[in-house]
């Protein structure tokens, strides 16, 4: 019955106490007021909802355990008959029939279309969880909330009486809680329940349930059991927890489209559809004819269907969605974002079904949280306090030596410096200047007990008089400014630096990191590209680290003369000889934009997740501090937000054109 | 085709190359119908049932069998020349049947084990799908075809409707029905995920994993189906024998095969 949402205030503050012995008498008196009884029973392997006679078809003493693709019964220590959660069965089932004839026509004497009139059966639903109840009225908005409405779902659904039950218990796929959709049960019953040791509190939701309460061989119950009965629903709502960060999910998701991670879960994804088949909400369907030989008499029949069918896009011009991957994205928009600008709610109330009958074991929290993660305000550890962080500021240094690395590149080592440079991390960079040039950003490229190294590639003004400059000479400096590698990420996996060309800069530090913590991770490895052996950055280091053992080091060169040795390729040409886990990777990028895109696609595809890749973005900077606005990137600046982020930060941002 | 009177009843034929006569019988199978369909259409070929010939052209050609003995390559170009809409019926004809297994193995060696005279013996060493050779206009799948399919392949010449015939996976069908997936709660291989419906879910109604004898749905996505197979614990042999049942031969099982195969050894 579609019950009125808020009980009377009489009806909610009566309770009742019915014996576990007796609850045989709840199903009489619902059988003998004329209704099927439809409720939990154990078939095939599984607590299914179907028809049952009496409370011996319940399922007394089992339990279930569900985990992404896995759905087990097992035994319970105690007799209780509701210590389960959802199984494979939707309400719907019930409300919105898998199979239905819609309509008759024909056209032999007449002409005409006859709408097949409803007897809806008179149901009583036993059993029904929070999450459930949060389902049919999802569906009511659906077939109900508009001018055009589904009258056969109407007369099903007038016709049912909703016994809920309180969950005592939850299984590792429930995500009510995240939902707000339960664990509690608060509206939308006729008669509520809730198990305890010895039987159920009983509540009436309306004037329907409530006569039928009234025959039950019930009495008053005890604070002890009253209070029981509030205190399992809160074990059990702290037990599921908050799973899934959902606030902010639907806009977040209208941000993602272009995430490479649909692709990722598409080629998991088998398209059966037992996703949105088992979702308690998904309304969609497809009518197919059946008819006499000649077709003068037809019968259209409605059939559940799915937008995972390849079809289920399709014009004569050609398939709107044409690729798993948008058919994926179809689904979970649809459940997590444009479900609420079509019904002003989420489409999901979860219960947890798609992923316990997903074949492939996907689980839709792993997916949104990899596709649309919550971007939490970057927690942004200080190093040191950076000197001379004001604008025209600056500390000043010593050129101690300098060391050409390759024909554009040198590597000055300053020295008599403000302390707080030795304490910056690796990935942290400073603004550089000499009089009259402007200040450039500079990564460090080396902690020394006394000094810091610059290695700077000689590409204009700037760049080429800090590289001309002799030992002995001054320099400006600010910072450490900016973000560093979170190198923790990577503890206990294996952790990957990629670098291309002048990039190896930033990550060298990193690298010395790596090696000198070595083990904490389970391997550690660079890939290094360059344009030609010539360019190469560091080969002294490179040589150092191959010999060390500690790290495995693979470089690879765009061209190359005849001397060279060394393989020939782009740098992600080298990720086909890893022969790890992929998603035990945390991988650590900076290179040219168009090498850091490939790399960070080529891993995505290789499934590390997008939170254990980081990059270090390069964006025209000034001030390196926040206030002169040249590296905005979406909300970020650069200069302080960055220059390292995870790519989960970004989202979409990175890699797109014209932010 | 909607008024096709009695007078103009649509020329059928039935052909068969290399199969077991069970799609044909299907036909036959359709007891409630049969009168009404002569009544239709005009069976002018069909060796289940008649030995009676008659030369084409036929409004429609019903082919079971796959391409399997070297006689074949020329009468499926002639049979099509012959047809205005040629049906390919079962598994054999829509992907090569059982028979195709021989496609993976040594031809002559299994030629040798089975035949006393393999001399006496003429057969390709692949047996092939119908569509490999001549264009096919619709197919019914299956080992055998189910009768309600049949039924509605014919209805819809008359009506002149597309066949409402639908190109989804078993699991639809399963679910609709309310089965209990024995993937998920028992752990049971299913071929399901990957196969096109019509059986209406034969065999998991009955408590076992679908045979894929419907074979793959239109882009199936067989490698990940395998991969998860796979990851419940099956050896590579074991998917092998899935993926290898009345269908392995059509696109993408095949391909999936090819893979296990190296995988296998
Ligand atoms: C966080 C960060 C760390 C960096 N680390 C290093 C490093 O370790 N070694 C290294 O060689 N380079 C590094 N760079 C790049 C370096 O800042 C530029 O190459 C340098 O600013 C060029 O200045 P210029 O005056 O020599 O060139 P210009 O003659 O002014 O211009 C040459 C090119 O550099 C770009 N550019 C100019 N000014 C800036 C600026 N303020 N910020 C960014 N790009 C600019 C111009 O758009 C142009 O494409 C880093 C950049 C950033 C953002
Ligand atoms: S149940 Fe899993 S494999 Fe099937 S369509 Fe849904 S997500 Fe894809
Ligand atoms: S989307 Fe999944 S968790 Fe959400 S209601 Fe549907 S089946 Fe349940
Ligand atoms: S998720 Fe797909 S099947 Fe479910 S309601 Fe949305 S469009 Fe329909
Ligand atoms: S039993 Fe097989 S066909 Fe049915 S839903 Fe499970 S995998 Fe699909
Ligand atoms: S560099 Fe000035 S705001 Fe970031």
């Amino acid at each position: 019955m579609i019950t009125n949402p808020v009980a009377s205030p009489t009806a909610v503050a009566r309770q009742w106490f019915l014996a576990r012995s007796d609850l045989d008498a709840l199903i009489q008196a619902l059988r003998k007021a004329g209704r099927t009884v439809i409720g939990p029973t154990v078939r095939d392997g599984a607590i299914v909802n179907d028809e049952i006679q009496s409370a011996a078809d319940l399922p007394a003493g089992v339990r279930d355990e569900q985990s992404a693709g896995q759905y087990r019964l097992a035994e319970r220590a105690d007799e209780r008959v509701f210590g389960y959660t959802v199984g494979p069965t939707p309400w719907k089932r019930f409300t919105f029939p898998p199979i239905l004839p819609i309509a008759t026509a024909h056209r032999s004497g007449s002409f005409g279309f006859e709408q097949p009139k409803t007897v809806a059966p008179q149901l009583a639903f036993l059993g029904v969880r929070a999450c459930e109840i949060a389902a049919l009225g999802m569906q009511d908005r659906v077939f109900l909330g508009s001018p055009f409405t589904d009258e056969d779902f109407r007369a099903r659904r007038k016709a049912a009486l909703i016994v809920a039950v309180q969950c005592t218990t939850s299984s590792s796929t429930c995500f009510c809680s995240s939902m707000g959709t339960g664990p509690e049960v608060r509206t939308g019953y006729d008669i509520l329940l809730t198990e305890i040791d010895e039987g159920f509190v009983i509540q009436a939701g309306s004037p329907a349930g409530a006569a039928i309460v009234a025959h039950l061989p019930t009495r008053q119950p005890t604070h002890a059991e009253t209070g029981a009965a509030v205190d399992v629903v809160e074990a059990v709502r702290t037990q599921i927890g908050e799973t899934l960060p959902i606030a902010g999910i639907d806009q977040r998701l209208k941000r993602q489209l272009d995430n490479p991670r649909w692709g990722v879960v598409a080629e998991r994804c088998v398209e059966c559809g037992n996703c949105t088949m088992s979702c308690p909400t998904c309304f969609c369907t497809s009518v197919t004819e059946r008819s006499d030989m000649e077709g003068r008499i037809s019968v259209t029949e409605r059939l559940w269907d799915s937008c995972f069918d390849i079809n289920f896009a399709k014009v004569a011009g050609g398939d709107f969605r044409a690729r798993p991957r948008d058919r994926y994205r179809q689904w979970l928009t649809h459940k997590f974002s444009s479900w609420m600008d079509q019904f002003g709610s989420f489409g999901c109330v979860g219960c947890g079904r798609c992923i316990t009958w997903c074949p492939v074991r996907i689980d839709v929290r792993e997916e949104l949280q990899a596709i649309a993660p919550v971007i939490q305000p970057i927690e942004r550890p200080v190093a040191v306090e950076p000197v001379a962080a004001s604008p025209g500021s600056y500390s000043i240094a010593r050129l101690a030596s300098v060391r050409e690395e390759t024909g554009d590149t040198t590597t000055l080592s300053l020295t008599d410096l403000d302390p707080a440079f030795l304490s910056g991390r690796p990935g942290q960079f400073v603004m550089v200047a000499l009089p009259a040039f402007p200040a450039v950003p500079i990564s460090i490229s080396r902690f020394r007990a006394n000094g810091i190294d610059l290695t700077i590639r000689a590409v204009g003004a700037t760049s080429t008089a800090l590289a001309n400059l002799h030992p002995g000479a001054k320099v400006g400096l600010r910072g450490p400014l900016g973000t560093f590698w979170p190198i923790e990420d990577a503890y206990g996996r294996h952790a990957m630096v990629v670098a291309g060309g002048v990039g190896l800069a930033p990550l060298r530090g990193l690298v010395e990191a790596l090696v000198a913590n070595r083990d904490r991770f389970e391997s550690v490895s660079l890939y290094y590209g360059s344009r030609t052996p010539e360019d190469q950055l560091f080969s002294d280091d490179l040589v150092a680290w191959s010999a060390s053992k500690a790290i495995d080091v693979a470089v690879t060169v765009d061209r190359a003369g005849p001397e060279w040795k060394g393989r020939v390729g782009v740098v992600t040409t080298l990720f086909d000889m890893m022969s790890c886990d992929c998603s035990k990777i945390t991988a650590f990028v900076v290179g040219p934009e168009r090498m850091m895109q490939a790399s960070v696609q080529s891993l995505i595809s290789k499934g590390v997740p997008t939170e254990r890749i980081n990059v270090s973005l390069e964006r025209h900077m000034e001030c390196g501090i926040g206030l002169c606005g040249h590296c905005q990137t979406g909300p970020y600046f650069v200069c302080k937000d960055g220059p390292v982020f995870r790519l989960s930060e970004l989202g979409d941002l990175y890699a797109r054109e014209g932010i | 085709m909607a008024s096709t009177g009695k007078a103009v009843r649509p020329r059928v034929a039935v052909a068969k190359f290399a199969s077991c006569d069970g799609c044909q019988l299907t036909l036959l199978d359709l007891e409630d119908q049969l009168l009404e369909i002569v009544s239709r259409f005009d069976v002018v070929e069909f060796p289940e049932a008649t030995s009676h010939h008659s030369p084409g052209p036929y409004d429609v050609v019903f082919v079971e069998g796959s391409i399997s003995a070297p006689e074949h390559l020329d009468q499926i170009k002639a049979l099509r020349k012959q047809a205005r809409v040629l049906v390919t019926i079962g598994a054999c004809a829509t992907a090569g049947g059982i028979q195709a297994l021989r496609n993976w193995a040594d031809h002559d060696a299994y030629r040798a084990a089975v035949y006393e005279h393999p001399e006496w013996v003429e057969s390709l060493a692949m047996a092939t799908a119908v569509s490999d050779h001549v264009k096919v206009d619709a197919e019914l799948r299956g080992c055998p075809i189910d009768g309600g399919q049949l039924l509605e392949l014919l209805t819809s010449v008359l009506v002149g409707r597309r066949p409402q015939i639908r190109e989804e996976v078993v699991c639809r069908e399963c679910k609709r029905k309310g089965i209990v997936c024995m993937v998920v709660a028992s752990g049971e291989a299913c071929m399901g995920p990957v196969t096109n419906s019509g059986c209406n879910a034969l065999c998991p109604t009955y408590g076992r994993g679908c045979y894929g004898c419907f074979g793959p749905r239109t882009g199936a996505n067989a490698k990940s189906w395998s991969a998860g197979l796979m990851r419940s614990g099956r050896p590579p042999e074991e998917v092998w024998r899935l993926f290898a049942g009345f269908t392995g031969y059509a696109e993408p099982f095949r391909s999936v095969l090819t893979e296990l195969g190296k995988a296998k050894g």
